[in-house]
């Protein structure tokens, strides 16, 4: 059965080739450590964010502009919303024009586990903002980050 | 066949260019678990408690602390999307002359927005009263995260209200955060004064605390302070624009803490705090008491490696008992630590409960002169403790 369930799945997503680009791709326990080798010797952000959090969709708006000036930041969005929202979250990241960003959503309806995986000390206030250098030492920070920090942080020229 | 058309469903809004905000706030509620409940003691012992089903705000008692309640009440016939997770939080207190109060918040369509709800019952929870919406504003803005107090004939509620900020965007202008409202009543609940501002510039998304002072109804808050320092403040219920900063921590964020304080007064008419904070001066979890003049220095507990938060307070006498949330990784722990001489001395903390599924936030009760732990867990369902006096 489940694995009929899984053709059927992979049908309609073939049929819906382009929707499926746009899914945000699940964030597991696993995944930091996943990330932390993909980006070995180079900086990173990973950006936190929910659709219920009015703050979060400001910084939102402000990565949107920064990507369409430099497609390649090595910039990460994850989406702590529960899988079932996975819809919701698609709509509101093509909204912004940012469904080819590089976009995670939580794979565990309880966030504890995976904010746990992230930062044992991250509580769940949002948006949070992990920003790792080359070395991959990293500044956590709580609340939206300003234009002119992430600018300062990727190098970018302030407008 | 059924689950192809859900998930054809999904792709085909998924697709679609033009995001539909209110259906998104729509389905944030129907994905929620509704786990936050309410529970109170009534003056002979009985522990009253309301949870949410279906969207209905249902009330049961027990008279054996927990063990077996009496079969649930719904208050509101007609179902609404009622918000009970986190801080969103039902409420439910017992009058000395067996009224039964319970406040709600129903969500609206828009997001972050909703009206509170009151309704009571006058035949020991049998039935309840037609739901009454509390705030007179009747904007689709947000009325939210409501807190009761009911002693005597007097009732006291307080909420998140978003009317004075949304008269300054509808300016084009800013606005810190949100208002604190309150509404009183002195006949029991049959009817409510005006709504009443209390303090403008509140964080927009914390639960409130409240605790009866003597005849004074205290909230405890957090604040938006000095431009963006989401700390705490202090107040009486029935005053205006008159609060003090409860903490210093200098917590500056462009962003939803979700994390409110914890609130209890002793007989004597000290205050006893409990809060979160990732401020500038201090960051995690603290502790500190109000003697009527000043506060006691703030003293940490909870181990920040495994997100200690989501505190609450009771005082019992001379004894104050904290109680706590962490998470190890596996499972949610309900952590407790007591004083025995007023909050100035702590004992070593203590695990008192532990689940590995998805939980809620322990609630702290008094019954009869004894601190009791309620917490409400998906897997376990509603555990009641007795704790040492």
């Amino acid at each position: 059965m489940k694995r009929l369930l899984r053709l059927v799945f992979l049908a309609i997503a073939l049929s819906a080739g382009v929707a499926l680009a746009d899914a945000a791709k699940p964030f597991t326990a696993d995944t930091p450590a996943v990330l932390a080798q993909h980006f070995a010797g180079k900086p990173y952000l990973l950006a936190f964010w929910s659709l219920d959090c009015p703050h979060c969709q400001a910084e939102l708006e402000l990565f949107a502009r920064l990507l369409r000036e430099r497609p390649d930041l090595p910039l990460l969005l994850v989406s702590v919303d529960a899988p079932a929202l996975a819809p919701q979250v698609a709509a509101r990241l093509a909204e912004l024009g940012l469904s080819a960003a590089d976009n995670w959503q939580f794979a565990d309806a309880r966030a504890e586990r995976l904010r746990f995986a992230v930062d044992r000390r991250w509580r769940g206030e949002l948006p949070r903002n992990y920003l790792f250098d080359a070395s991959h030492r990293v500044q956590a920070a709580s609340g939206a980050l300003s234009e002119t920090a992430v600018r300062r942080w990727f190098g970018m020229v302030t407008e | 066949m059924l689950l192809i058309a859900a998930l054809a469903a999904g792709w085909a809004q998924a697709a679609s260019p033009k995001h539909d905000m209110a259906a998104m706030w729509a389905a944030r509620h129907a994905v929620a678990r509704p786990l936050a409940v309410a529970a109170a003691f009534d003056g002979a012992g009985r522990l009253w408690v309301a949870r949410v089903e279906s969207g209905q705000l249902k009330v049961a008692h027990s008279n054996d602390g927990g063990r077996q309640f009496t079969w649930p009440v719904a208050v509101n016939a007609v179902p609404e999307t009622i918000a009970a997770e986190g801080e969103s939080r039902p409420q439910i207190a017992v009058a000395a002359d067996g009224t039964v109060h319970v406040l709600w918040n129903v969500a609206l369509a828009k997001p972050y927005t909703g009206y509170v709800r009151y309704s009571r019952s006058t035949d020991g929870g049998r039935s309840f009263a037609e739901p009454a919406t509390v705030n007179d504003d009747r904007r689709e803005i947000s009325h939210r995260f409501p807190v009761l107090l009911a002693e005597g004939k007097r009732v006291s509620i307080a909420w998140l209200d978003a009317r004075e900020r949304q008269a300054a965007l509808d300016l084009g202008e800013r606005f810190a955060g949100a208002s604190l409202y309150a509404a009183e009543s002195g006949d029991g609940g049959a009817s409510f004064g005006a709504n009443r501002r209390v303090a403008a510039h509140s964080c927009e998304c914390c639960r409130l605390a409240v605790a009866w002072r003597g005849g004074q109804p205290m909230v405890f808050w957090r604040q938006v302070f000095d431009g963006n320092a989401r700390d705490f403040a202090l107040a009486d219920l029935s005053e205006q624009e008159r609060f003090v900063r409860a903490s210093d921590d200098d917590w500056r964020i462009d962003g939803c803490p979700h994390h409110g304080g914890a609130l209890a007064a002793d007989e004597r008419g000290n205050l006893h705090m409990a809060w979160f904070t990732q401020g500038q001066a201090r960051k995690g979890l603290f502790y500190r008491r109000h003697d009527g003049r000043v506060f006691s220095a703030p003293h940490k507990f909870g181990n920040d490696e495994a997100q200690a938060g989501h505190p609450s307070v009771i005082a019992t006498g001379r004894t104050i008992t904290v109680a706590w949330l962490e998470f190890d990784g596996r499972a949610n722990r309900v952590w407790a630590m007591q004083s025995r001489d007023g909050g100035r001395h702590w004992a070593k903390p203590r695990s008192l409960a532990s689940s590995e599924g998805a939980v809620d936030y322990p609630i702290l009760l008094a019954r009869q002169g004894r601190p009791w732990l309620i917490w409400h867990a998906e897997r376990e369902g509603l555990r009641t403790m007795a704790l040492a006096k």
